[in-house]
């Protein structure tokens, strides 16, 4: 958790339509309903125009698994800005 | 939420999240409640094409609550989208939403991935299921089908592109001749990569020089019933490179960039809404740093800057002869100012280097009444609906006015720079062109002669005195394959005079005149001002020994002339000929057609039905005795 955090957390809010959600780096595609693969076009989309970034398809892994979550959608922001 | 859409649309789009998230919030609170027509109209103005993806895919989930809770359209245009290999999902949304965003009623079907061809050539299909009376084909360059190797000679490359052309135009053929619907086609996006690097376009079996082969076979081959939009000159427009983002092709077979596809559906959808007769027809000009920098009643004509020699000067000249290349082509130009109207005139009487002259002008409006007022007297004139007008003005608090109290007047905002009004106008693609007539290039002179009539008219006295000094002549016949596309567009555009309104495609007029049950005609007229042109269509069908009138209509500009007399006379010879016993009529009221609502009782009609709907059904009896009604007109034979 860091200040990257809230920022972020208001992209998935907007797009999930939920005002309560709450991101952790667990988390994955699949603790998240509506989150399928169209939606992850719509995140990548929306954080990368958010913070002005752009990822390469192998920093936006399918966010399905353990070592595939939320976290590692962190981390890749947080390389692409300490990067910048 | 007036107010909350006012200053998201005011502020330059580079600037404009946190008025676009208070307008979300607002439309959201509105929706929860329950508020869906009061949310549609903001929607409406929200969804521009120049908006981002997420914006308007915030927007589009809006429009998904708002739709589901207004009611299901009585007749909505159906809409099947039919992907290639690519993922259309977005593009479907973004698609019914700036459907409903031009106020199209619409239904809107997608296809699986990747089976467009399953789609049209199995019966079974969904698509068939669906019934659509649009088909879009979301096709990119990657589904070609016969692409040349580099060793390919001319003739194979030749021998290929005929083959592609066949491919596409059997699908076409199948899925028109099936439903009847409209087909609407891209054409293939040259990819940007260049295997030939700067000889890509020289040799005939390089891919860019193969796709811009097929795309003019395209053009040059597509039947009335297609319409081929220009996907790669979208493509180009924003530039290939980031067009093509490949990311987005890797990670999800998108078919471009996901912030391409907003501008992607506006334009498709423009392409939809132009053959449903939705495009603008006019454009409204404001004239102080409008038409020229500077106040005519201030700087006078010396201070004014217009013309060659300096780059503000220049910049309004280039706006003037856009305009002026608009109403070439048949858009009418309407002026609407804040000034003396003399000295509103002065400039285009007395400055040389104007580009509009006053005789391009068809309604010259210059007082100091409110815009939106004037807008309506424009409207008025000119006898078209103010939703067919777009406003250009400088002045951002006259534009504030004119969105706020008349609009249904398209206005769209304008950049400080006149340098840059040009593509923001381009953007909206308000005059998006359906088809072509030779006519079209009139359009405008008719408005104008209209108004040279309309001076005439209080002279003569009397109505038939005035109707007799216009030395009109009229040409009947069946509609045939040179009145076809005009005969369509005037079922598309006409709204007043329209007793059904109902669209029929070329396609379904198409089987009609190849139908005996069926009677088709239409109507032009000359007169000793011009000619008119094609000016009215009748679509009948013999059904059970009655003759039904299933569509007539005129266009405004030949009102009270006497027409539809003269095309009675030629319909009562008609059934007397076709041996029916009666004919049948039908009005269908619309917001805009009340004109016509006693349009049989008129022409001596008998009501013999009225269901609950407002529809009203009429009859007359075919007879010997009948006699024929008075007109002016005289009747010119078809060869001429």
């Amino acid at each position: 958790m860091d200040d990257l955090h809230e920022p972020v957390q208001a992209v998935f809010r907007e797009l999930f339509d939920d005002d309560e959600m709450v991101l952790s780096d667990e988390m994955t595609a699949r603790d998240v309903r509506g989150w399928d693969s169209l939606m992850h076009i719509n995140i990548i989309v929306a954080v990368e125009k958010r913070f002005g970034v752009r990822f390469a398809n192998a920093e936006i892994s399918d966010l399905k698994s353990e070592g595939k979550n939320v976290g590692n959608l962190f981390e890749a922001r947080r390389n692409k800005l300490a990067g910048q | 939420m007036k107010a909350l859409l006012e200053s998201f649309l005011s502020v330059p789009s580079n600037g404009r999240e946190g008025a676009f998230r208070d307008l979300l919030a607002g439309l959201r609170a509105v929706v929860k409640v329950g508020g869906y027509e009061d949310a549609a109209p903001f929607l409406r103005g929200a969804a521009l094409p120049t908006l981002d993806f997420t914006s308007t895919h915030s927007l589009f989930r809006i429009y998904r609550r708002v739709r589901a809770g207004l009611p299901e359209p009585y007749d909505p245009v159906r809409v099947a989208i039919l992907g290639g290999s690519v993922t259309t999902t977005q593009l479907a949304q973004f698609i019914e939403l700036h459907l409903f965003a031009a106020g199209i009623d619409a239904a809107v079907y997608e296809s699986d991935f990747d089976v467009l061809r399953q789609e049209i050539l199995d019966p079974a299909s969904g698509l068939y299921g669906f019934g659509p009376g649009i088909v879009f084909l979301a096709t990119s360059w990657r589904d070609l089908t016969h692409t040349p190797a580099l060793d390919d000679s001319v003739s194979t490359v030749e021998e290929l592109a005929a083959q592609e052309l066949a491919h596409w135009a059997a699908l076409w053929q199948t899925v028109h001749e099936t439903t009847g619907c409209q087909v609407v086609q891209n054409n293939f996006d040259a990819p940007p990569a260049r295997v030939l690097a700067n000889r890509e376009m020289r040799h005939p079996a390089a891919l860019g020089s193969y796709v811009a082969r097929v795309n003019q076979a395209l053009c040059d081959n597509a039947p009335p019933y297609v319409t081929i939009h220009d996907l790669d000159h979208l493509s180009a427009g924003v530039g290939r490179w980031t067009w093509a983002d490949a990311r987005f092709h890797f990670l999800a077979k998108m078919p471009c960039a996901p912030e391409c596809l907003v501008d992607y559906a506006h334009s498709v959808v423009s392409v939809m809404a132009a053959q449903l007769g939705r495009a603008k027809k006019c454009l409204v000009l404001g004239l102080d740093n409008t038409l020229w920098g500077g106040v005519i009643g201030d700087d006078g004509l010396g201070g004014i800057r217009l013309g060659l020699g300096n780059a503000e000067g220049e910049a309004f000249l280039a706006i003037q002869q856009y305009a002026k290349d608009l109403r070439g082509r048949g858009v009418i130009l309407a002026v609407c100012s804040k000034n003396e109207e003399s000295i509103a005139r002065e400039p285009f009487e007395r400055f040389s280097e104007m580009a509009l002259r006053l005789d391009d002008i068809a309604c010259f409006v210059a007082n100091w009444n409110d815009k939106a007022a004037n807008l309506r007297t424009i409207a008025q004139q000119l006898d078209i609906g103010l939703d067919s007008l777009v406003f250009v003005d400088d002045n951002p608090v006259e534009r504030a006015l004119v969105r706020s109290l008349a609009p249904e007047v398209a206005v769209p905002e304008l950049p400080e720079d006149p340098a840059a009004w040009i593509p923001t106008l381009e953007q909206y693609r308000y005059f998006q062109v359906a088809s072509i007539q030779a006519e079209d290039s009139q359009h405008a002179d008719y408005y104008q002669a209209n108004a040279a009539r309309q001076q005439v008219e209080p002279e003569t006295g009397s109505l038939d005195g005035f109707l007799r000094s216009l030395d009109m002549k009229a040409r009947v016949e069946p509609i045939g394959p040179d009145t076809l596309e005009r005969s369509t567009q005037l079922l598309d555009r006409s709204n007043q005079f329209n007793l059904t309104t109902r669209r029929h495609t070329s396609a379904q007029i198409l089987a009609m005149i190849g139908d005996d049950a069926w009677v088709t005609r239409s109507v032009s007229l000359t007169d000793r001002f011009g000619d008119t042109g094609l000016i009215s269509v009748l679509l009948a069908k013999v059904d059970g020994g009655v003759l039904d009138i299933d569509t007539w209509l005129m266009s405004c500009r030949v009102l009270k002339r006497g027409v539809e007399a003269f095309l009675m006379n030629q319909l009562y010879d008609l059934a007397r000929e076709r041996g029916v016993s009666a004919i049948r009529g039908t009005y269908i009221p619309t917001a805009r057609n009340a004109l016509v609502r006693d349009h049989y009782a008129t022409l001596g009609f008998t009501q013999v039905d009225a269901p609950e709907d407002g529809t009203t059904r009429w009859e007359l009896a075919v007879t010997n005795d009948w006699a024929a009604l008075e007109t002016f007109i005289e009747e010119e034979s078809a060869d001429g």
